[in-house]
């Protein structure tokens, strides 16, 4: 406030900014809000200015709050008023409103989905290959009874960390450790257990009825 | 006595029954509790009545004793209240004339209370915008104006301030420039005269411009303040907010809202008893408010310099 008095221009020569008392870069919203203050205020019943004005002085301020409210609500208007005070020096470039309103979010992201189905589809390729192709896996997976040790060896070989498990199926990294370590205390109840044997079976791309009984068997939970 | 450093609140608002009396009584008393040594002056020098509300009915000296020179100084007229720390100088015996003060004799009391000290002083102006109540309006920078949410009273407040706005700027300028600005300003603009201040500052800044440098930084200097009395529940709670925002905008005058003081029928109760109304009703919204005013009125709140306009 202090500052304002300070730096008080008669009312005819305030821009539209300081008649409604708004920054340059208030939203429209704002300027709403300010104008319907501004004109509250001024307006003939208002109690507040009763008698401050004579009726040509209070008709010419309203009629400029008028005009500086209809200038501003406009984006092109605004814009162009921005742009002319810009260019003689009253207003810098970096104070003006730039509208950074954010639009709405698609629910579904179609770039995402696109970018990432290629890459899943190209390692999941790429593990099936490898499968197909070690003698070591190839042999474990002939059997019928799978320890927690054979899961861990199934999943080194295919280059697999316990991480990126994790961190994909969202299955607690203590709990993996657990079914490959075979420690029963930290097991969930089996419902849970299996759901979590697939999830895992599932992302190394191994056959997970095969591998789900083998395991289960070798728990003697079949 | 030694010169003073008390801090002067004129306490004005242009119309009458707005409860200036009552407002001045009540701040001393706020005052005197919290341990001020406070003097209350009753400048309303025709219609006298703060002695009634300060609770001393039939007060042995006054103010024109003062005046009429059966006293040497101003400090000699001064009576104490039943509220210790709180102390009076009264209206009440004055003679009956006394109300049209001639100059020389409004410079003298002007020059008194400049001399007085105390921690604070508090000057309850009369109605109207004579010059004898501008002049004491303009004894310190600090004026409160008192008003009610009611046109009448809004239009007599805008009135006062610009008569003190006006009667400083003649102040600064002397009336031979002031009257050459005021045709100046006339030629321009028939229509708004000098009461356009901002055209007003415009030409004394054309005409002279290190008066105009002058004139801004005295202008600038007061530190207004604004009561909002007898305040109804259905009355718009912003209405001194605005009123302040009007007089900064188009007056360029520093005023702050410092709150509104709910109405009481109980004032009047408190009043034909002569007693305080906040020793009577010390539990009620206005007595509340009028604390809440009060705090806000001290310094820590804002940083009011303690200094005092010489009187020349």
């Amino acid at each position: 406030m202090i500052l304002q008095t300070r730096t008080m221009k008669p009312f005819t020569e305030q821009n539209y900014y300081e008649v409604l008392e708004v920054s340059p870069d208030e939203l429209p919203l704002g300027i709403r809000l300010a104008y319907k203050k501004s004109f509250e205020l001024y307006q003939e019943n208002s109690i507040a200015s009763y008698s401050f004005f004579s009726e040509e002085e209070r008709q010419e301020i309203l009629s400029r709050i008028e005009q500086a409210y209809l200038t501003l609500i406009n984006p092109e208007t605004r814009k162009e008023y921005d742009q002319s005070l810009i260019a003689s020096g009253l207003l810098e470039e970096e104070r003006t409103f730039r509208d950074r309103t954010k639009k709405p979010i698609a629910i579904y992201n179609f770039q995402k989905t696109l970018l990432d189905s290629p890459a899943a589809a190209r390692r999941s390729g790429e593990l099936k290959l490898r499968i197909e192709q070690n003698p070591v896996i190839r042999d474990l997976l002939a059997r019928d009874i799978l320890g927690g040790s054979d899961l861990q060896k199934l999943r080194t070989v295919l280059d697999v960390t316990l991480e990126a498990i994790a961190e994909k199926t969202n299955i607690r990294i203590d709990i993996l450790r657990a079914i490959e370590t075979e420690n029963l205390d930290l097991f969930p109840p089996l419902v849970y257990l299996k759901g979590f044997l697939r999830s895992y079976i599932r992302y190394l791309g191994l056959d997970e009825r095969v591998v789900l009984d083998a395991y289960l068997k070798k728990l003697g939970l079949h | 006595m030694e010169s003073s450093v008390s801090q002067i609140w004129p306490i004005g608002g242009g119309k009458g029954g707005t409860g200036k009396s009552f407002i001045t009584g009540s701040l001393g008393f706020m005052l005197a509790k919290q341990g001020y040594k406070t003097l209350l002056i009753d400048v309303d020098l025709g219609a006298a009545n703060l002695h009634t509300i300060a609770g001393v009915p039939n007060p042995s000296k006054c103010i024109s004793d003062f005046i009429n020179k059966e006293v040497a100084t101003l400090g000699e007229t001064v009576v104490p209240t039943p509220v210790p720390n709180l102390f009076l100088i009264s209206g009440a015996m004055n003679n009956l004339d006394i109300a049209n003060l001639a100059h020389e004799q409004k410079m003298k009391v002007l020059r008194g209370v400049a001399k007085l000290s105390y921690d604070y002083i508090l000057l309850d102006l009369g109605a109207g915008t004579s010059f004898n109540t501008i002049d004491f309006f303009m004894i310190s920078d600090e004026g409160i104006f008192v008003t009610t949410p009611e046109p009448t009273s809004i239009e007599n407040i805008y009135r006062l301030i610009r008569s003190v706005y006006f009667r400083k700027v003649r102040q600064v300028l002397k009336t031979y420039a002031f009257k050459a600005l005021a045709d100046e300003a006339e030629r321009r603009n028939p229509r708004a005269t000098v009461s356009n201040p901002a055209l007003l500052l415009q030409i004394v800044g054309e005409l002279d411009p290190e008066k105009s440098v002058l004139l801004r930084q005295v202008l600038e200097s007061f530190r207004f303040k604004l009561v909002l009395n007898q305040f109804r529940k259905q009355d718009n709670y912003n209405i001194g907010t605005l009123i302040c925002k009007i007089i900064e905008k188009h007056l360029a005058l520093r005023i702050r809202h410092i709150g509104n003081i709910s109405f009481d029928d109980r004032v009047h109760n408190a009043v034909c008893k002569k007693r305080p109304f906040l020793e009577l009703y010390p539990y009620t919204q206005t007595a509340l408010d009028l604390m809440e005013c009060c705090r806000m009125l001290l310094p820590g709140k804002e940083a009011c310099p303690s200094f005092q306009k010489v009187v020349e």
